[in-house]
């Protein structure tokens, strides 16, 4: 394929938009803490960030949650505008949603709102209390979601299931063995114990204890399941030549992203082992120019190990049927070649459903401003890649995010 | 909602021990899920044909907890995604080899069509797979 597909925004420019703030509450159980609670919270946290206040904010663009359409309603319809005291200057409050991979989409419609002109400061909220939510009806609810129900439904398939099929289609694919695949969960949680906001921070786990898990679906062990948690995070992004009139000194900007829906359900996926990578990769090199040598750090979702191993074969990160193996050899360690998911990702630092991969971003955008803790912080870092994938592994979704000073 | 007329000759397909997969009178293409208009030609002329119920699995596994509601008595049970002979693919049950094991089963395995009765194809209205004997 031979596609050209320039933004149409040049680097430095003013209207050339950048990621200027993050926040983030702790992610697990926390069952008393409210979902608008949790919004406001880290509202305040990446406007705070990003040396802003409410009323610098016109728009908010909302991260769906899944444990309530209640809630879900209170987004839709603006509350957070009331809440944070910007009603009646706020130009516009309305919800992005393609699940897990929501965060890339909401980055690509902030970049377009602010390179057209049409928003300038935009305000990206998260919540989600899938940790607290009734495990029961989660289960319930994420198996009739995603799923042709007319179809699929009287299989008795839900999401352990399907992430069982393509960890078992990855593993005869490549010939990684279980050994290999549990790498990947363990080098997340290296990563999750330098992270105070992860749900596992304290608790280490060894490819052993993984094994010697139960078996949830075959070939999964629970160990390498996700596990459900509460979580919260936001982002702030602007344009350059606003950041510069605010004495912002650095920011982050988009280099370039690449896309494949490759199906709905998993039944219709040609190749439940490849997913809909390569083509994303392809559309994400050719925008930016990058190639993946060019990347400090890797931020690719993770809900299970098969599908963040695809991803990195996908992308070019690791050689085509050695993505299990290139965890094992500790390249995505702390002090690894390429630091990959170092927040501990959706396996470790808990998955907060449609909020898992804004956490990977929130987190890749966190290491490019050189805002992490020392512990963790990646030295020097400039490029990021950020991957995302929603519901059923339905789409592949690559972000190419690098630092950039704005003078000042 | 009354249940689609492609739902309920693909279900009633099933209780008679028939695997039908969507075929376009127009372009002559099979289509698995089933589709309002044929994404290959966008006609709406669809009819049916009877699959020779052959494949090969592709992945598959088995689920034995978190079953979602109305499915806890079904564990464990193991579910493929089986690419037919004709071209599309689907989501099947696969029957154990022996008493709650599948272990016998690969990816890649040859797998056929498996006819249950009619009050189980009312029960589970799904497409149900075993290895090629």
């Amino acid at each position: 394929m031979s596609e050209n597909w320039k933004l149409h925004v040049d680097a430095g420019a003013d209207n050339d938009p950048v990621f200027v703030g993050v926040g983030e509450i702790p992610t697990g159980k926390f069952p008393d803490r409210g979902f608008i609670e949790a919004l406001t919270k880290v509202a305040i946290l990446a406007l705070k960030d990003a040396e802003m206040v409410p009323k610098d904010i016109d728009t908010i663009l909302l991260i769906p949650n899944l444990h309530s359409s209640t809630d879900q309603a209170d987004l839709i319809f603006s509350r957070m505008v009331e809440e944070l005291g910007i009603h009646g200057s706020c130009k516009a409050s309305y919800m992005v949603h393609s699940g897990g991979s929501t965060s890339d989409n909401a980055v690509r419609t902030a970049h377009g709102l602010i390179a057209t002109g049409h928003a300038q400061n935009v305000l990206v909220l998260q919540a989600e209390r899938w940790g607290s939510a009734d495990l029961n009806e989660m289960i319930t609810m994420l198996s009739k979601n995603g799923i042709p129900g007319e179809w699929e439904l009287p299989t008795g398939i839900q999401f352990n299931a399907i992430g069982a099929m393509i960890t078992r289609r990855y593993m005869h694919a490549t010939q990684s063995t279980p050994e290999e695949m549990a790498s990947v969960c363990v080098t997340l949680r290296k990563w999750a114990n330098l992270n105070d906001n992860a749900m596992f921070k304290n608790k280490t786990l060894s490819v052993e204890q993984i094994l010697a898990s139960r078996m949830v679906a075959d070939p999964l062990h629970s160990y390498e399941c996700p596990p459900m948690a509460d979580g919260a995070c936001a982002f702030v992004m602007t344009s350059t030549g606003n950041a510069k009139k605010r004495g912002l000194n650095t920011g982050v900007r988009v280099a370039g992203s690449g896309g494949c829906v490759s199906h709905y359900c998993l039944s219709q996926e040609p190749d439940q082992a490849v997913l809909g990578w390569p083509l994303a990769a392809e559309r994400a090199w050719n925008q930016s120019g990058w190639g993946p040598e060019d990347a400090d750090i890797g931020e690719i979702y993770d809900s299970y190990a098969a599908v963040t191993a695809s991803a990195l074969e996908g992308i070019g990160i690791a050689e085509k049927g050695e993505g299990a193996r290139w965890f094992a050899a500790g390249h995505g360690d702390p002090g690894g070649k390429l630091p990959m998911n170092t927040n501990g990702g959706l396996l470790s630092a808990g998955h907060t459903g449609v909020g898992g991969g804004t956490a990977l971003l929130v987190e890749g955008i966190r290491q490019l401003l050189h805002r992490a803790p020392a512990k963790r912080q990646v030295e020097d870092c400039q490029r990021a890649i950020i991957g995302g994938s929603g519901g059923s592994y339905m789409d592949a979704q690559i972000l190419l995010l690098e630092r950039t000073g704005m003078g000042g | 909602m009354k249940t689609p007329k492609i739902v309920s000759d693909f279900r009633a397909g099933l209780g008679e021990g028939k695997l039908l997969i969507q075929s376009c009178n127009s372009c002559g293409k099979t289509n698995m899920w089933p589709r309002y208009a044929c994404p290959h030609c966008q006609s709406d002329d669809l009819d049916w044909v009877q699959s020779e119920g052959k494949g090969t699995l592709h992945s598959f596994c088995v689920l034995r907890q978190g079953a979602p509601e109305g499915f806890e008595d079904d564990l464990p049970y193991a579910l493929g995604v089986v690419k037919l002979d004709e071209g599309p693919q689907l989501l099947a049950r696969l029957t154990p080899s022996g008493n709650d094991d599948w272990s016998e089963y690969i990816c890649d395995d040859r797998v056929e069509f498996v006819a249950v009765d009619a009050a189980e194809a009312e029960r589970r209205p799904c497409a149900t797979f075993g290895r090629a004997g």
